[in-house]
């Protein structure tokens, strides 16, 4: 991987590279919204096209590469075919919040926002299995019809999807607890400005 | 015994439910509508689950959410309370292959009593006196027009799947059942998705008297008394009474082993109501078995001394009856008066909010509601808003007391049933316990007219 042409790290951050392998297939470059100015990886484009050259020269999954509470992932999409790369803003301790993030003490601040509610009785998950990865994070994209969570009731997974394209702000519930009808579940930015 | 029980009701019946499991160290689990958030039953139980919206198929009739309920919150028994899921064969069923306990009688049970042309069956051929009727379900208009004339006039054309007075036709003469047999089938098809219905003797003014039974799981049964519930308007009651001013303590034995006899024959168990028809020669006839826990119950309480929720708890438990037949004494007199939310003239709901609530008290009072002042009585759910119990020593105390309870009762906001049960009180024929079920019918068209 060569050097990737952004300003020097400051030394508390640590890249993080994981990467998961894959049985068969490939990938194609296709990767959005990333070079957010400014970021941390404001001039990426390059560094994005050989984080997916190396995940397909690999034959890898999934690769994730993390810098300064900023995480790139790229996925390998099954059935599409081209890879989800996803851009979201992780909050480690002792880090600053960015300033983009809004800071929500209550529903009533996130006028226009949308609050994503639990429509039956159940145990919440993030994931679809223990080990799996949650469906989503905070920041996220999300769009119609994509799986946020599950909200399983009496052995049924039931998925909970998505209503309209937006962005996730909040999660509003914990995972494996119980929710009941009407539970907020999720927070969305349903026109999230760029 | 149960650890943790979810009530799938709401209201009055919810909390008493909560109490006595309270009573019992039992922990509870509320569950309600988004429209009951805020409902006293909600914040007297130890935990409380939102089930959906205010319309109670979504919500109070969810099955999968009320069983998911359970799961989450680790109930080990349900109680269904009345109305909603109570009489659900399917419901009851559902409980029991998910290793919840459903307090109240078995799926069978109440799958054998609920066709109530099928229940009439069973009985008559167990020897309980049944009311002359069709012996099933009438298929078409000539098996209509032969039972009738089997029977002889008047008769009754009721829906199998029925009940609260719909799907019924009274027939008076021969020319008119034909067309009344068509009326009834399509009322019963609409309002009971059921068309079946059958015929049965009509008398003109029978007094409503039903016995309570209880059953436990070594097929042991008791009945604890009589109530006679025949102040009913439309088919709705509003006035129940315990002892019955009209059976003396033969009949009241009598008709008690008949109960039990019934119940027996489709191995009843948990609590239950065998309803009669007792007509002016004290004839008595089987109408049907009510396989729940009924609004009028705290009436037996007070005369038996027996807390039936607890009743009903412990022999879902698997434990057998603490006392036999000849255990149970009746002592002194109680009315029960349900208290509705309703419009005097039309008596139509009259939802709310209530501004002012202040229930009476005293010796020989009892109040069972889930109201409060500044509650909102919602027009999602049926009416009644409160039961006033009272009991006295002798029916003329009980009386006495019931008319002084009214008096104190506030309830200012929305319009109530109280002042029409002042007037049934203050009437001469029900202070001689000369009442019947077309009393108070007359009576409110004496007043109207």
């Amino acid at each position: 991987m060569s050097k990737p042409r952004v300003p020097p790290r400051p030394r508390k951050s640590r890249d993080r590279l994981t990467a998961v392998p894959t049985v068969g297939g490939g990938l194609s470059s296709r990767h959005e919204g990333l070079n957010a100015p400014g970021g941390p990886f404001a001039d990426a484009g390059q560094e994005i096209q050989e984080l997916i050259d190396l995940a397909k020269r690999n034959n890898l999954a999934e690769l994730e590469i993390e810098r300064e509470g900023v995480r790139i992932r790229i996925r390998r999409d099954a059935t599409a075919g081209t890879p989800l790369v996803s851009v979201r803003e992780v909050m480690t301790a002792g880090q600053d919040a960015p300033k983009e993030k809004p800071a929500l003490s209550s529903p009533a601040e996130a006028t226009g926002y949308v609050t994503v509610t639990s429509p039956i009785v159940g145990t919440f998950y993030r994931s679809a299995s223990p080990d799996a990865d949650p469906y989503v994070e905070e920041g996220d994209f999300v769009k119609q019809g994509q799986v946020l969570c599950i909200v399983e009731a009496m052995k049924l997974m039931n998925e909970i999807e998505a209503e309209a394209d937006g962005r996730i702000i909040k999660i509003l519930a914990e995972s494996t607890k119980p929710v009941e009808y009407g539970q907020p579940l999720f927070m969305i930015d349903p026109q999230p400005a760029f | 015994m149960f650890k943790k029980i979810l009530i799938a009701n709401r209201g009055e019946i919810a909390l008493r439910v909560i109490r006595a499991c309270k009573e019992l160290g039992i922990k509870t689990v509320a569950i309600h509508s988004e429209a009951d958030a805020q409902s006293l039953h909600v914040t007297a139980a130890d935990e409380h689950v939102c089930v959906g919206p205010a319309e109670d198929a979504l919500s109070y009739r969810n099955i999968p959410n009320v069983l998911s309920a359970a799961e989450i919150t680790g109930a080990d028994a349900i109680h269904p309370g009345y109305g909603f899921l109570a009489e659900n064969a399917h419901f009851a069923e559902v409980c029991e292959s998910v290793g919840v306990t459903f307090i109240g009688p078995t799926s069978e049970n109440i799958a054998a009593v609920g066709d109530k042309a099928k229940a009439r069956d069973i009985m008559a051929r167990r020897g309980v006196p049944v009311l002359p009727g069709s012996p099933g379900e009438l298929r078409n208009e000539t098996e209509a027009l032969e039972a009738a004339r089997k029977i002889g006039f008047p008769v009754i054309i009721k829906a199998s799947a029925g009940g609260g007075g719909r799907g019924m036709r009274v027939v008076n003469k021969e020319d008119e059942v034909v067309r009344a047999f068509q009326a009834a089938q399509s009322e019963a098809k609409a309002t009971f998705g059921n068309e079946a219905v059958y015929l049965e003797r009509y008398f003109l003014e029978p007094r409503h008297i039903e016995v309570q039974i209880l059953a436990d799981v070594r097929g042991r049964a008791v009945f604890l008394g009589e109530r006679d519930c025949s102040i009913q308007r439309r088919y709705q009651k509003l006035v129940e009474e315990t002892p019955s001013p009209a059976v003396d303590d033969s009949l009241r034995r009598e008709m008690g082993r008949v109960a039990v006899e019934a119940i027996k024959a489709v191995h009843y168990r948990n609590a239950g109501t065998v309803e009669f028809l007792l007509d002016k020669d004290q004839h008595f006839y089987f109408m049907e078995v009510n396989a729940r826990i009924q609004v009028e119950h705290p009436i037996t309480e007070m005369v038996t001394g027996i807390d039936l929720i607890k009743e009903q708890i412990r022999i879902a438990n698997g434990l057998p009856l603490a006392f036999r037949q000849q255990d149970i004494r009746l002592s002194g007199h109680s009315f029960e008066c349900r208290i509705n939310a309703e419009c005097p003239d039309k008596f139509t709901p009259c939802p709310g909010l209530v501004t002012r609530y202040h229930p009476p008290g005293g010796f020989g009072v009892r109040v069972d509601s889930a109201m409060a002042a500044q509650a909102l009585v919602v027009p999602h759910y049926d009416s009644l808003i409160a039961k006033l119990i009272t009991h006295g020593q002798n029916r003329e105390e009980a009386i006495a007391r019931m008319r002084r309870a009214l008096d104190e009762f506030v309830i200012e906001g929305i319009k109530t049933t109280i002042p029409l049960h002042k007037r049934i009180f203050s009437d001469a024929e029900f202070q001689k316990g000369r009442v019947s079920t077309g009393f108070l019918e007359r009576l409110l068209a004496d007043h109207s007219g």
